[in-house]
């Protein structure tokens, strides 16, 4: 038996994050979040992936520990193997050459479409206002595989969006070609601070793959405002180990400023 | 020719300039002479920048960002601009809560809680042409053409706050996005170095540098350093704008503060911070009448606000210059 080790629902979930990634292959690496993820899973996992900012930084290798907000700043653009622009950046998700896009969301529907734009109200006048797109609608549109990466809170997941900011599956199999989007590409993860799911081959719909060791499934599907289908069985996802938790506090994130959360187990 | 379906269209207010009237812009207002434009950020602000005008602007108020000229325009109170703007982040903020701004293409909207607050009161009008579909419209703008399709915005919200359409591909016969060219009054882009006729570097990556400078009516760089025409001659792989496409170049150091400019000087945080504790417009207003109205022109912000023992210091702690010389 494994000693028990603390850790937050945050650290939890970019560990599942960083764990998904294939080496290899290539991350589109959203703003925030995702920039930590890439940063974990290059360092422990996935040594040979290419990161990808939309603003043209080609295979960062970014400065540990992490440097929030400025993305483009000489730290997160460190080593780079190109410097372009925001056109070049997205000729390569459409051209497809970007496996991995990694996304936040504010709301997330059972498709896998994204909210990151408003909430309640009219777009015109909403009742909360976030960033919007940026280049996360290309994102979802162009990279094979998108992975949303978001905490888990019941009120975020819901039958409807306020706003469709960026595509999963749309209304269901075949509506992402049918809208012009390109073939094969769509959400392939949702990664949550207690479980992750995936999108079923026929239907589209999320489906709750597992869930952290120890958390009951209806803990994980209670608020939820539209119930996924389940795997048959539901898996357990290891919790952090310590290697992981080390690399997350003492090089990446020493000032606690991303990984603090809700203290688990 | 086959009539082309709309198949999805957003009906809201959008920039356009039909594309030869913009040839015909460059050929009678921009000048192919290489002499000297250097002036101010008063006089550039002055001269090129009207009421009403579209402006652009390349890359953030975190990392070069051009934010004297910015502070310019709040300080010569211009109104009703509408702003393209891929990243903005407190430039957003800071021009809405002086009145400059009633209008914003984005993009990605942050920081704070000032501009969110802004668009919940329906203070300012926002159309999201997402990151990608700003930088496509500028592209088209730059190569002349009145649109160009991509495979993206499709089946999103975004259709419908933008005027981006579906129609059907005369190649494949499929749906495919389009967006229209846009050509902004006025561009804003603080570079590493520039010569005194609008040669500009810009070292690290960009949103549209070099997109903005060819498809807007107005050029105004501001550089860290003014260097000499023959520097250009030297290392032309390292030229990011050549002069024509310029209007105005200002010298103008530390021209991105409280922005990062890479290799050259760090943010500042503790004056990011204020800025992203901005939340009502009594805050807004004495940072703006701080930092903005009650120094006359940039250097004297520099001087009275900023001060040079925080200008070393932020110098000292850009110590990450691989890749940019």
């Amino acid at each position: 038996m494994p000693r028990k080790v603390e850790f937050t629902d945050t650290e939890f979930m970019i560990v599942q994050g960083a764990r998904l990634i294939e080496d290899g292959k290539t991350l589109f690496v959203g703003w925030g979040i995702p920039q930590v993820v890439a940063m974990l899973a290059q360092r422990l996992y996935v040594p040979n992936v290419t990161q990808l900012f939309e603003f043209g930084a080609v295979g960062p290798r970014p400065v540990l520990p992490f440097v929030r907000g400025t993305m483009g700043g000489p730290q997160n653009t460190y080593r780079s193997l190109q410097w372009l622009n925001m056109n070049w950046a997205f000729s390569f998700s459409a051209a497809g050459y970007m496996d991995y896009g990694m996304l936040g969301a504010a709301q997330v529907d059972p498709y896998g479409n994204i909210n990151s734009t408003c909430l309640g109200g009219t777009f015109e006048k909403p009742e909360r206002r976030f960033a919007g797109s940026g280049g996360g609608n290309q994102v979802a549109s162009h990279c094979w595989k998108t992975i949303i990466i978001m905490k888990h809170e019941g009120r975020r997941f819901v039958p409807k969006l306020d706003f469709l900011t960026s595509p999963g599956y749309l209304d269901g199999p075949g509506a992402r070609e049918k809208a012009g989007l390109p073939r094969g590409t769509g959400p392939y993860r949702v990664v949550t601070s207690k479980g992750l799911f995936g999108f079923d081959g026929e239907s589209r719909r999320m489906t709750l793959l597992s869930v952290l060791r120890g958390i009951p499934v209806r803990e994980v599907l209670d608020g939820m405002a539209f119930r996924p289908l389940l795997a048959d069985p539901v898996g357990e996802a290891d919790p952090p180990t310590e290697e992981e938790l080390r690399v997350l506090r003492e090089e990446i994130d020493p000032g606690r400023f991303i990984i603090r959360g809700e203290r688990m187990l | 020719m086959k009539e082309k379906e709309i198949r999805a269209e957003g009906n809201v207010e959008y920039r356009f300039t039909h594309p030869d009237d913009f040839r015909e812009h460059v050929r009678d207002r921009k000048g192919r002479n290489p002499a000297s434009k250097l002036c101010s950020a008063g006089e550039a602000v002055e001269t090129f920048v009207r009421d009403g005008d579209y402006i652009v602007y390349d890359f953030s108020s975190l990392t070069r960002g051009p934010q004297a000229l910015v502070r310019e325009v709040i300080r010569q109170r211009r109104k009703d601009l509408w702003i393209g703007a891929e990243f903005t982040l407190h430039e957003s903020s800071l021009l809405v809560g002086a009145g400059c701004a009633s209008r914003i293409d984005v993009g990605f909207l942050g920081y704070g809680n000032y501009i969110g607050r802004a668009v919940c009161a329906g203070r300012v009008r926002v159309y999201e042409w997402t990151n990608g579909g700003l930088a496509l419209r500028i592209l088209a703008g730059a190569r002349g053409v009145p649109f160009l399709p991509s495979r993206d915005l499709l089946g999103s919200d975004n259709m419908k706050v933008s005027a981006a359409r579906t129609i059907e591909d005369p190649y494949t016969g499929g749906p495919v996005c389009v967006v229209p060219a846009l050509n902004p009054d006025v561009a804003f882009l603080h570079v590493h170095q520039a010569d005194e006729t609008g040669n500009a570097r810009i070292f690290g990556t960009n949103l549209f540098a070099l997109e903005a400078a060819l498809a807007s009516f107005r050029v105004v760089v501001s550089a860290e350093e003014i260097i000499e025409t023959d520097e250009f001659r030297k290392d032309p792989m390292r030229t990011t704008i050549p002069f024509f496409l310029v209007d105005a170049v200002v010298h103008a150091p530390f021209g991105a503060y409280p922005g990062a400019m890479p290799a050259r000087y760090e943010i500042d945080l503790d004056h990011v911070d204020r800025l992203n504790s901005l939340d009502t417009d009594e805050r807004m207003r004495a940072y703006l009448e701080e930092n903005v109205y009650s120094v006359s022109d940039h250097e004297e912000f520099l001087d009275r606000r900023v001060g040079a023992k925080r200008m070393r210091d932020l110098r000292r702690r850009a110590t990450i210059v691989e890749g940019y010389r």
